[in-house]
This record gives C-alpha cells, sequence and structure tokens, in this order.
C-alpha cells in the first residue's frame, strides 16, 4: 500500500513510539504452577514482590516441582502477548514542502506480538525465549518490521548452593529500578532508559536487552538484590577488543517492609555502568566505492557512563499497593563519541511515576519524565537540543487473569516533546484505546 | 573518585542492614505455645487485610469459599486445602485438635514439599499473619475450640542399630507396611485404595525417596507427624500407643530406609 511520506513519518513515529512496549508476561508460567497471575503480578505484567523472587530463582517455586520431569507430558511452555485497539495520534510542527503543519491521525491495528516460552531445563537450571515476529503490513506501524529474538537465555541458579551466585547467559534483560519490559504503559516507555547526548554514536541503552552475561544474586525473599552484566553493545560495530564494544551494567536494589498502615515497604537503590565504544576503524574502499569500517579492526576506545538512584514508596500495603517511584538518571559521553565533539556531552533525567492498584480488576498510573542536557558535546547544536518533558496516564481494567490467561482493556493517553535544534518542541499526542491479552 | 565511592558506600550501608533484617524460613515451630481455654475471637482488622492477601494470592487453588475449589483445583495434585472443614494435615497439636497459628504460619512460610503449596514468605509476617486470621473465617470450628498445646517433643536418642532394630518391631507392630510396603516404598497392599477424608486418592510416602517429605525431613518432624497424624488423611496418629522412645525408634527406622535418590 502506497502511503504519502508525511503519513509514513507520521506512522513510523508511532512504530518507534510502540517498539519497546511489548514484554514477558507468562501464563505458562502461571498453567505450570497453578497460581493466579495476580501472584507474581501487582498487576499484569509488572511483578510484584513474589514475582521478582520467582524470576530471580529462575522461574521456581523451590519447592520440588520446577524440573521438567516433573511436569506432564502434554505441558509445552508457550505463551504469547498482544494488544489489539484503536490508536489516536497527534503531532505538532511536522515538517511539510508547504512548512510545519500539525497531524492527526487514527488507525485499528496492534501492537505487535511476542512469542514467549520460558521455564526450566532441569531443576536450576531455567531459559526464556521470546521472539518477536517481523509483522509487514500490518499493526499500528503499518510497515514492515524485522522479526528478531528479543531474549535468548540460559540462566544456571544457586551456584555453588548460595542464591548469590547465579547466572545468565544470552540476550538478557539489564536489571533497571522500573523494567521497562513490564511496563504499564504502552504508548511510551521510560524515555531515560534510551536517552544519548546529542550527536553520540553509542548505541547501548538500558532500555534494550543486552547479548552477553550477567551474574545476580539475592537474598531468600529477593529484599537485597545485585546484578553485573556485560555485554556487547547493540548494534556497534565489531572492534578488535575481545569483547567487542563492552559496557558493564551494575545494580544493587534493596526493599524494606515497614508493615504498618500507611507505608508498607521502601525500596532503594543504585546503579551505574560503563561502556567502551571504538572510534577507529582500518577500512577498506571498493571499486566506486566508500570507505567501510572492516568488522574487528575497532580501536581508540572512548567511554561513556550512566549512573543514578532509585526510591520507591510502597503505601497503604504490598498486596494492593499505591506505589511512587522517582528515579534520577545521569549520563556522560565522551567527546570523541560525539560527532564534531569538542567536550563530554553530558545529561540529567529522571521520572516520577504513580501507579495505584486498589483491586485486582483496576490499576492507574501517572508517569512524568524530564531529560536535560547539562553539556553539549559539540557546538553544532544548542545545549538545550534534545531535552524532553513526556507525560503517560493509563487506566487498566483487568478483565481476566487466572491461571490460564490474562485479559485487560486498556486506555491510555501520552503527550512527550523533545526542543529541536531550530528551538522549537515538535510535540506528540498519542491516545490508546484496546485489549491486552496473554495466553 | 573519592566522593563516588563515598556515594556507593552509604547507599550500601543501609542496603546491609536491610540484608540483615530478613527474616530466613522460620522451620522450628515452637512447642510451648500457650494453649488458649476458649476460642479466640477474631480480629477485624486482619481479616480485612487477610481477605484482600488471599484473593490476590490464594483464591486460585483454595476458592472463594475456601473450600479448596478454585479454578486450578481440577489439576492439581493434591488436591488444595479446603479450609471449611478446620481439618488440617501438619499440626504440632494432637490429633483432632485444630492446628495452633504458628502452625499455620509455618505451612505459609516453608510451604508443602513436591505439592503446588509454595513458600510464602516472601509476603512478610504481617501478611502471613493477616491471612491466618482470614482462614479461621471460612469453617466454624474456629468458633467452637481453641487449637490444643502443640505435643511436646524429647530430645532425640542416638540414632544407633539398636534403636533402628527396635524400630523395624514398632514398624512391624504398626503394620506400618500394610500401607507404606515391606520395604517403605508406599507400595503396601492397601496403599492403592486409599482415598483421604474428600475422596481425593491418596498415596503413601515412599520413605526410600528420603529427604522430600511434604511435612518436613528433620528427625522431629516424623517424630511429631507419627505422634499427631495427619488429619483428614489415612495417617493416623499414634500417640496412644508408642512411647517417645519407640517413636524415635521408628524415626530412626524410617530414616534407615532411604536407599536412592530422587
Amino acid at each position: 500500500m502506497f502511503l504519502a511520506a508525511p503519513f509514513r513519518g507520521v506512522i513510523s513515529a508511532v512504530a518507534l513510539v510502540l517498539a519497546p512496549a511489548l514484554a514477558h508476561a507468562l501464563p505458562a508460567f502461571a498453567r505450570k504452577t497453578g497460581l493466579a497471575c495476580s501472584s507474581c503480578h501487582e498487576v499484569w505484567p509488572r511483578l510484584n514482590d513474589f514475582g521478582q523472587s520467582f524470576r530471580d530463582r529462575g522461574f521456581r517455586l523451590e519447592g520440588g516441582r520446577d524440573a521438567p520431569i516433573e511436569q506432564p507430558g502434554s505441558y509445552w511452555p508457550l505463551a504469547m502477548r498482544t494488544t489489539v485497539g484503536y490508536q489516536w495520534l497527534r503531532q505538532a510542527l511536522v515538517a511539510t514542502d508547504g512548512g510545519t503543519t500539525t497531524t492527526q491521525t487514527g488507525a485499528f491495528g496492534f501492537t505487535g506480538l511476542d512469542v514467549l516460552s520460558g521455564g526450566t531445563l532441569a531443576n536450576k537450571v531455567s531459559y526464556l525465549v521470546t521472539y518477536t515476529p517481523g509483522l509487514t503490513g500490518a499493526g499500528f506501524s503499518q510497515g514492515p518490521q524485522d522479526g528478531d529474538l528479543e531474549s535468548a537465555f540460559v540462566g544456571i541458579h544457586d551456584i555453588g548452593g548460595s542464591s548469590w551466585a547465579n547466572l545468565r547467559v544470552g540476550k538478557h534483560a539489564i536489571d533497571l529500578p522500573i523494567d521497562e519490559h513490564r511496563s504499564l504503559t504502552l504508548t511510551q516507555g521510560y524515555n531515560v532508559y534510551h536517552f544519548h547526548p546529542q550527536g553520540s554514536a553509542v548505541t547501548y541503552e538500558p532500555g534494550e536487552n543486552q547479548t552477553g552475561v550477567e551474574w545476580y544474586g539475592h537474598s531468600d525473599y529477593s529484599r537485597l538484590r545485585y546484578s553485573i552484566s556485560v555485554s556487547n553493545e547493540n548494534g556497534a560495530p565489531l572492534s578488535g577488543h575481545w569483547v567487542s564494544t563492552p559496557a558493564v551494567w551494575a545494580h544493587l536494589q534493596g526493599t524494606q517492609y515497614v508493615d504498618n498502615d500507611l507505608l508498607a515497604a521502601v525500596t532503594a537503590g543504585v546503579f551505574g555502568m560503563s561502556g567502551w565504544h571504538p572510534t577507529a576503524f582500518q577500512v577498506l574502499t571498493p571499486t566506486e566505492g566508500t570507505a567501510a569500517p572492516v568488522l574487528g579492526t575497532g580501536s581508540s576506545f572512548k567511554a561513556y557512563r550512566r549512573m543514578g538512584a532509585e526510591l520507591h514508596l510502597t503505601f497503604l500495603s504490598i498486596v494492593f499497593p499505591l506505589t511512587a517511584s522517582a528515579v534520577a538518571f545521569t549520563g556522560s559521553d565522551d567527546a570523541g563519541l560525539i560527532q564534531s565533539g569538542v567536550r563530554d556531552g553530558q545529561f540529567v533525567g529522571g521520572f516520577g511515576e504513580l501507579t495505584y492498584t486498589p483491586s485486582l480488576r483496576w490499576t492507574g498510573i501517572v508517569r512524568y519524565e524530564q531529560i536535560r542536557n547539562t553539556q553539549a558535546g559539540s557546538d553544532a547544536a544548542p545545549l538545550a537540543t534534545g531535552n524532553l518533558n513526556a507525560l503517560t496516564a493509563a487506566i487498566r481494567h483487568t478483565v481476566e487473569m487466572t491461571s490460564r490467561t490474562e485479559l485487560a482493556v486498556h486506555l491510555e493517553v501520552s503527550r512527550s516533546a523533545a526542543l529541536a535544534a531550530d528551538g522549537t518542541a515538535p510535540s506528540t499526542v498519542t491516545g490508546l484505546a484496546g485489549f491486552d491479552f496473554a495466553f | 573518585m573519592r566522593r563516588s565511592l563515598l556515594f556507593v558506600l552509604l547507599a550500601l550501608l543501609p542496603l546491609g542492614l536491610i540484608a540483615a533484617a530478613e527474616v530466613p524460613p522460620a522451620l522450628d515451630i515452637p512447642t510451648t505455645e500457650a494453649p488458649t481455654a476458649a476460642p479466640q475471637s477474631l480480629d477485624a482488622e486482619r481479616v480485612k487485610r487477610g481477605n484482600a492477601v488471599y484473593d490476590r494470592y490464594c483464591i486460585s487453588c483454595h476458592g472463594v469459599e475456601g473450600d479448596g475449589r478454585g479454578y486450578s483445583a481440577p489439576w492439581l495434585d493434591p488436591a488444595p486445602r479446603d479450609f471449611t472443614r478446620g481439618v488440617f494435615k501438619w499440626r504440632s497439636t494432637p490429633s483432632g485438635s485444630l492446628p495452633t497459628n504458628e502452625d499455620l504460619m509455618r505451612t505459609l512460610t516453608v510451604g508443602l514439599f513436591h505439592t503446588n503449596m509454595p513458600s510464602w514468605g516472601v509476603l512478610g509476617e504481617r501478611n502471613l499473619r493477616d491471612v491466618v486470621e482470614y482462614l479461621k473465617t471460612f469453617s466454624p470450628a474456629w468458633k467452637e475450640q481453641a487449637p490444643a498445646a502443640p505435643i511436646q517433643i524429647p530430645a532425640e536418642p542416638t540414632n544407633d542399630a539398636v534403636s533402628r532394630e527396635k524400630g523395624g518391631e514398632v514398624w512391624t507392630r504398626l503394620a506400618c507396611a500394610s500401607c507404606h510396603g515391606a520395604t517403605g516404598k508406599g507400595d503396601g497392599p492397601s496403599g492403592s485404595t486409599l482415598v483421604d477424608d474428600w475422596g481425593h486418592k491418596i498415596l503413601p510416602h515412599d520413605f526410600t525417596r528420603g529427604h522430600y517429605l511434604k511435612c518436613g525431613d528433620r528427625s522431629e518432624d516424623l517424630y511429631r507427624v507419627f505422634m499427631t497424624g495427619m488429619s483428614g488423611t489415612p495417617m493416623p496418629s499414634y500417640a496412644e500407643s508408642l512411647s517417645p522412645a519407640e517413636a524415635w525408634s521408628l524415626v530412626h527406622y524410617v530414616q534407615s530406609l532411604v536407599h536412592e535418590e530422587p
């Protein structure tokens, strides 16, 4: 189907917004354990403390029935998730041949599809594979996408008999203050997990699953957790280093139950990462072609860093909580990683989020996010270029949440605006009404 | 650099305190819990909060009415506990008695091995005590009687050949083999015919598998089950027919039946 260029731009923007939204929630686990989805999910797909513990233990309840051999032969750990519905999109200051304009469109469609399989391979060995097929000419994005393995890892647990020693090998989710793959919002993720200083060559985004190894541990009830993840930088050219484009992420998080009628629990944590990206390559210039870097020759590594802290206050109870979260994030990319860079590019950002789940059926969420560049890496654009404000609000009504299926009606509206180099702030407003379901 | 290090150390300090404060699963059940002369009235606030805990975590197996008929129940083996009869397999109290709060807390905190009942210790003591209170609303038994005092478990004597031989004699005298089989494998002649009070088929325990008992695998756990029985199942209490010394000998004999790892 032919689409006018401006319309393709709008649709592409929607696709970008929606791309990180779908995530993990495995009715297959509920079918295996007999537990309701609400046992592990505060509201699907966000994990509660029991679900976090289940995940940390490698999808095990440790009750003697975790190994695949304990399950009926007919049990097959497959699940799928998608969201279908209607999405409305309004964008201001969209460039056209006739100048800027405000566009407005709506479309029926779906957000994509996750096909998941996860569980145990042996008593203390877990796995997760998440396949996202390419969906040509369908969905809200209306355009071809590449199929991808969003997750593919094997986990080895309780190494040496200790819950403090676990290993995941493969493509895995980075341990973040709030897991974007279990976000309760569908039109907008956590922008700060994907932010880069203007002109940076870095492609590492903690919001994306990373390919590498994760060494992590936790206390008996996962009230104290740590994670160290060593991975390659997704999408970066291969360097000559033995870990091509190394990135190390570390996260330490602790929860204390307060157990009074007002404040139920407090969770705090710190996180940080450092990555190294090559800036020089040997090149090969084909006949009548342009020079291209030769894979495996990257050198002159320059560093980029992220660090921050988090605080989550759980009010009322951990069963039906009102949770206030604040996450602060800072980042710095070496000048050598920034196009025409004369100094390091730096930013600060973060978000505040309020989530209320008064019952098994209803959840409301509001999130405000702000990112500010604090030091421009180059003089090519004003310091404020890329500064972002975003506001998202959603209501989710869970229609069905058993040990077999999950179905929710989801209503959401979000607005984001990022400052352009010319000083304008093109904004995007997105509305979504749909059914989010998994089986 | 020093400031960053100080920041990290300051951040680690409260987290270390959190780790120290986390309570591990409780395995030791106080045997000195004072019996109450009359049924205790329920704490309305705890019941209300416990109802919320139950709705989120328990209802899929134990059902809205607490009758063990949750929507997952048809696929679960063994069947989830029916709370409406006030009959509990695992107790520290004599046969026919209600369990103590600590008994129920133990089941919630530790779980029941090789069943679909996991450890819920993650939820914290307050939530578990709340749901214990709520469970009592399902059966009138809690309004009519109070839990008896837990049985006393004397110190374990030496596990030696003499004790095991005596235990073997007790095993024969009590006809344990009729259900559990001559070698303790759970394949006795009566084993295939057993049902519990709800009519669910129930298999005698295979002692040869060793440390995989639902109610705990320590010596005192075995002793307790021999002397309290498992209410609602064909496993009776032998408190009237065994002396403490004989019960310990039986424990030692049963432990000697282990000969293979699962």
